[in-house]
C-alpha cells in the first residue's frame, strides 16, 4: 500500500482528491467489471474450445487402440464371410457369411468414424494389441486373437461344398472368440460412452453368432 | 455518519473516519499520526463531512486509486485466457493439419497429387496389360480386380494393373528389390503381416531397394529401418483410400505373376 498522507494539504485539496478519487474508482470499478466479464468470456469460449480435445480418446488411447484393431480384424471376417456368401453350399452358412460381412463392414465404418471425429489417423503408432493389458503377447506373425493364418486362408479358399462348410464355421467360430475376447477388454478398459454401447452391441452380436455357428457346425457334423 | 461516502469504504479502506457513533468519541482516533488537523473536513462541499466532527479525523489518503492486488489479478488471468486461447488455436491448427501435409512433410515423399491432377483422379476401369510412366505405379487406370490387400506377402512381382487398383482402395503397398537382404525383408514382412489394406511384394528393376507406394504419393528408402517407412504407413494407409476407409481388399486376386488376369476381353476388341 502506498499511502500518501495528505496531512499537509488544504482545506480545498482534500474534497478534490477524494472526489476524484472516488470518480477514479467508480470508473475503475466499471471498467474492471467489464474487464472481468470479457476475460471470463474468453476463458468460457477457450474451455469450450479445449474440452473436446482434451476429453476425447488419444492416439495412445484404449479406444484408439480398439477402433483400429478392431477394424482390421473385423476386415478379416469380412473376408470369411463374403467367401461363405460366394461358396458356402448350406444355406444357411451362405446366410450367416453374409450377415457377417454386411455387419462387421459397417461396424468398420463406425470406428473409422470415431477415429475421424478424433482427429486420429486409422492406423496407430503402437504395435497391434499394445492398448490391452498383455494384449501384445497375444498376437503371433501380426495376427491377432482368433485370427486366421494365411495358410488356412488359402485352405478355406481351395475348398468346396461340405469340406468348405465346416472349415468356415470353425475358422468363424475362432474368429469371434478372440474378437468377443477383444471386446471384452475395451469394455473393462474403455471410457468413451459410445464406444462402450457399440462394444456391447458387437459382443451381443457375436455371442448369437456363436451360438448359431456352433450348432451349423454340429449339424453339418465337424 | 459523519462521512457517509458511496465509495469511501471500499476504495479507500485506510479512511478511518467513518465514524459509525460519532458519540462514542473515538478514544483514539490518534493512533494516526495525521490526526490532529482538526479542520481538515471543514470546506468539503458534501454536507455530511461537515459539521459534527469534533474531533476530525484527517483522511489518510492511501493507495489513490491504485489496487495493484486487483491488477496483477487480473493481468494474471488475462495471460492465462490468452495462453489458454493461444494453445487451444495452435492444438487445433495442429489437429486438423490433412493429412496430406503430412505426408508432404515426410522427407523425400513425391507427392503425385500435386505433380500429376489429372494420374491420380482414378476410378477408370480398364482390361488387360496398361502402360505406367511411374514405376513401381502410384496410381492411374487398372483392372477391375483388385490384388488381395488383407495384409498379404507376396513372394514374387505381382500385376501392377491389379495393384494400383488395391493403391486406390486405401493400401500401402511396400515393394523391394529381389536383392534385398533376407532379414530387411523379414522386416517389412512384420510390419505387413496379419493387418488389412497393406501388402509386400518384390519389384523387378528398382532403383532403390524399397520403394513404398500409397494412391498419388511415393517414396524410396535405402533400407528396412528407416523409420519414414512406419511413418508414411501411419499418414497414408487408408488416408489415402479414393473410395474412403470402407473399400474392400478381401476377395481380391491372391495369384502372383505381373501378367494381368482382367485381360480376357482385351484380345476381342
Amino acid at each position: 500500500m502506498t499511502a500518501s498522507v495528505t496531512t499537509d494539504s488544504t482545506p480545498d485539496e482534500t474534497p478534490v482528491a477524494a472526489k476524484g478519487g472516488r470518480g477514479a474508482a467508480r470508473r475503475f470499478g466499471t471498467l474492471a467489471l467489464a474487464a472481468a466479464v470479457v476475460v471470463g468470456l474468453l476463458l468460457g469460449y477457450a474451455g469450450g474450445l479445449l474440452t473436446p480435445s482434451v476429453t476425447r480418446p488419444g492416439e495412445n488411447s484404449a479406444e484408439a487402440g480398439f477402433a483400429r484393431d478392431m477394424s482390421s480384424h473385423h476386415a478379416q471376417a469380412v473376408q470369411l464371410g463374403l467367401m461363405a456368401f460366394q461358396q458356402g453350399e448350406d444355406s444357411e452358412v451362405r446366410q450367416i457369411g453374409g450377415d457377417i460381412a454386411t455387419g462387421q463392414q459397417g461396424e468398420i465404418g463406425t470406428m473409422q468414424t470415431w477415429l475421424r471425429l478424433w482427429h486420429l489417423d486409422p492406423t496407430g503408432e503402437q504395435p497391434a494389441m499394445a492398448w490391452m493389458p498383455d494384449g501384445a503377447g497375444l498376437v503371433r506373425d501380426g495376427l491377432m486373437p482368433g485370427m486366421a493364418t494365411p495358410a488356412e486362408i488359402s485352405k478355406l479358399s481351395g475348398s468346396r461344398g461340405r469340406a468348405f462348410d465346416v472349415l468356415f464355421l470353425q475358422l468363424m467360430i475362432r474368429h469371434h472368440l478372440g474378437g468377443i475376447h477383444m471386446i471384452q477388454g475395451i469394455l473393462d478398459e474403455g471410457h468413451d460412452a459410445d464406444v462402450l454401447t457399440v462394444a456391447q452391441t458387437m459382443k451381443n452380436t457375436q455371442q448369437t453368432d456363436l451360438t448359431n455357428l456352433q450348432a451349423a457346425l454340429k449339424r453339418l457334423g465337424g | 455518519m459523519s462521512i457517509s461516502t458511496p465509495g469511501g469504504p471500499e476504495r479507500r479502506p485506510t479512511v478511518v473516519s467513518t465514524g459509525k457513533k460519532p458519540a462514542a468519541g473515538r478514544p483514539s482516533a490518534a493512533d494516526k499520526p495525521s490526526g490532529g488537523k482538526a479542520g481538515a473536513g471543514k470546506g468539503t462541499p458534501r454536507p455530511t463531512v461537515g459539521g459534527k466532527g469534533r474531533k476530525p479525523i484527517a483522511p489518510v489518503k492511501v493507495s489513490q486509486g491504485r489496487s495493484w492486488g486487483p491488477i496483477a489479478l487480473f493481468v494474471a488471468v488475462g495471460l492465462l485466457a490468452a495462453g489458454i486461447i493461444g494453445y487451444g488455436a495452435f492444438a487445433a491448427y495442429r489437429g486438423s493439419q490433412p493429412w496430406q501435409e503430412r505426408a508432404d512433410a515426410i522427407k523425400g515423399v513425391v507427392d503425385f497429387r500435386k505433380k500429376d491432377k489429372a494420374l491420380v483422379e482414378g476410378g477408370k476401369h480398364q482390361p488387360g496389360v496398361i502402360k505406367y510412366d511411374v514405376l513401381p505405379p502410384v496410381a492411374g487406370p487398372h483392372n477391375p480386380a483388385w490384388q488381395n490387400c488383407m495384409g498379404d506377402v507376396y513372394d514374387a512381382p505381382i500385376a501392377n494393373e491389379h495393384a494400383v487398383h488395391s493403391l486406390e482402395h486405401g493400401t500401402v503397398w511396400i515393394t523391394y528389390r529381389p536383392d534385398l537382404p533376407a532379414d530387411q525383408v523379414a522386416t517389412l514382412k512384420s510390419k505387413v503381416q496379419g493387418k488389412d489394406k497393406l501388402m509386400l511384394s518384390p519389384f523387378d528393376g528398382l532403383d532403390k531397394p524399397i520403394s513404398l507406394q500409397a494412391w498419388g504419393f511415393q517414396l524410396k528408402v535405402d533400407n528396412a529401418d528407416d523409420s519414414r517407412i512406419d511413418e508414411f504407413i501411419k499418414t497414408l494407409r487408408v488416408n489415402a483410400s479414393i473410395e474412403g476407409p470402407n473399400a474392400n481388399c478381401a476377395q481380391g486376386i491372391t495369384a502372383t505373376g505381373t501378367t494381368p488376369r482382367d485381360n480376357l476381353q482385351q484380345p476381342t476388341q
